[in-house]
């Protein structure tokens, strides 16, 4: 029998990546009404642009830089001007299949330019194991863990505590009086892209040293946060976190006392409970739409 | 008038391809308290949104204190000294009051003194300084309105908007809504009040401006407008131009 802490340990881990990448994807439906359904190819994609850095002579710590300022100029900014912008007049609908063409474009595109087999990604975490309580678990797993918390600590005390984050806020919730008492609510549009489009690169950095650097990679990423978001409750990014945790675990266990086969299923089962029984996800509150 | 605070001036505007301001005019004396009244799309919150910069104008211009202020932009607009508390609710609802109440203030430069104002505003409010850690959404219609005001008040404008401020109000809290902004005409702001409770409305007022069909039809003292047989003619569906002419 499998080790029961390291299981939940690693499934925390690989959870609080996905709890990052959900976030980002929440912040985005609330700020624009954006579903972003290349979220996946988003977390694919900065490894491989941290990869090229690397491939041109530069050390890690200078690829992770790069890759992170080179996410934020495409993922953020470029995807909200370029896409994102030109396509919501048109739609909620319009926007998020546009959003599915950019996955395909962006996976052929990597699969075209880079490589079709999957490459080895460096960890920023050491190799090695640590025990703890006469455990032995991953040092990989805690480190990742670690710094995953760290980040969405940073970005709730963000949102909670500052006046930028409660602009924010109020840009997601009201945008119309927003904008009346004065909230620059195209540049806390904007933020929320940059925001996203570094949670991502986070992720991606976290993630592809588990899971390598394939130009499929997004496919599993995205669905899992997707299914983490509405699981958790779409409109609240603490739901997003609630559900990108509890997805990670759930797969973990499921994988090691279920089935290796259907592990994938799992979460899937998962969404399809929580769509029957609580549609507006475990934190979330409805959302009332006039037609 | 040359104590006007505010002047607007031949607006022609709309929605799209339909136009509701026909050239509106009309200017709100300064220290007032002006109420605009007029029939279901009369152009009166449209004439706010102007004002406000909301409503792209195909003519006219907006005079605040002799300045030019067509078109600019809301933080302009809120640092020149105007402040809109539009119709509804305008609250972040998952915000808690307080954070409600500071954004008020997110175009202020100088932050010195914010958090007294803050508490000034809470002191003047109890039922909102009990409710000041809870989320918005758990206040009562009322208590929103006081919210707004209070966030309005903020930054110390010079000329208040508000849009039908006692729409879905008990009695009680629309007398409660009034007396502040009867207060708030005291200490020397400016008002400009759109109300379809124009019996009420008009006691409390100084001025009366009748709109219909986005055109200024009479601008009075608020009594004279009262006993005005036109208005109840005006309100009953009967149209203004037809008994003036």
């Amino acid at each position: 029998m499998s080790n029961l802490l390291d299981l939940l340990v690693a499934g925390l881990a690989t959870g609080a990546i996905y709890a990052l990448v959900a976030v980002g994807f929440t912040l985005l439906w609330q700020t624009s009404q954006t579903i972003n359904f290349a979220q996946g190819e988003f977390v694919m994609l900065p490894a491989f642009l941290m990869l090229a850095v690397m491939h041109a002579g530069a050390p890690f710590w200078l690829a992770i830089i790069l890759g992170i300022l080179l996410s934020l100029l495409l993922l953020g900014l470029g995807f909200k001007l370029l896409l994102v912008d030109p396509m919501l007049r048109h739609g909620v609908l319009p926007l998020a299949i546009a959003t599915m063409a950019l996955a395909i474009g962006m996976k052929e595109a990597v699969k075209q330019f880079f490589s079709a087999e999957a490459s080895p990604f460096p960890s920023i975490v050491p190799a090695g194991d640590v025990s703890i309580l006469g455990r032995v678990i991953s040092l990989q797993s805690l480190g990742v863990l670690a710094l995953a918390i760290a980040v969405v600590i940073g970005l709730t005390l963000l949102l909670n505590r500052t006046s930028i984050g409660h602009q924010m806020q109020a840009t997601a919730q009201n945008p119309t009086v927003a904008r009346i008492i004065g909230v620059p609510v195209e540049r806390m549009i904007l933020l929320t892209f940059l925001i996203n489009a570094f949670l991502v690169a986070l992720a991606s950095l976290l993630i592809t040293p588990i899971y390598l650097a394939k130009f499929s990679s997004g496919e599993v990423l995205g669905q899992a946060a997707f299914i983490a978001a509405i699981v958790g409750g779409f409109n609240q990014v603490r739901g997003a976190i609630a559900g990108g945790l509890l997805i990670g675990v759930v797969d973990n266990l499921a994988a090691a006392y279920v089935s290796t086969q259907y592990r994938a299923a799992v979460p899937m089962v998962l969404l399809i409970v929580i769509i029957l029984f609580r549609p507006q996800g475990l934190l979330g509150r409805p959302e009332e739409r006039t037609v | 008038m040359s104590d006007a605070i505010l002047d607007v001036q031949g607006l022609v505007g709309g929605y799209g391809k339909m136009t509701i301001l026909n050239g509106t005019s009309f200017s709100v004396p300064a220290g007032s308290i002006t109420t605009v009244i007029g029939p279901n799309g009369a152009g009166k919150s449209t004439v706010f949104k102007a004002i406000f910069g909301l409503l792209k104008l195909r003519e006219g211009k907006v005079v605040f204190k002799g300045r030019d202020v067509t078109g600019l932009s809301q933080r302009e607009l809120l640092n020149a000294g105007i402040c809109y508390v539009p119709q509804g609710r305008n609250i972040f609802p998952e915000l808690s009051v307080r954070d409600n109440i500071q954004l008020g203030a997110v175009v202020a430069r100088d932050i010195a003194d914010l958090p007294a104002r803050i508490e000034a505003a809470l002191d003047k409010f109890p039922v909102l300084r009990k409710k000041a850690t809870q989320q918005a959404s758990t206040l009562s219609g009322g208590e929103q309105k006081q919210l707004e005001v209070v966030r309005g008040l903020l930054l110390n404008p010079q000329l208040v908007l508000i849009d039908e401020p006692s729409i879905g109000l008990s009695p009680l809290m629309v007398q409660q809504t009034f007396n502040i902004l009867k207060e708030l005409r005291d200490r020397g702001v400016s008002i400009l009040m759109i109300e379809q409770n124009a019996r009420s409305a008009l006691e409390i007022s100084d001025y009366g401006i009748v709109l219909e069909l986005g055109q200024t039809r009479l601008v009075d003292k608020a009594d004279r407008v009262l006993n005005d047989p036109r208005i109840g003619q005006l309100f009953l569906g009967g149209a203004m131009t037809e008994t003036a002419a």
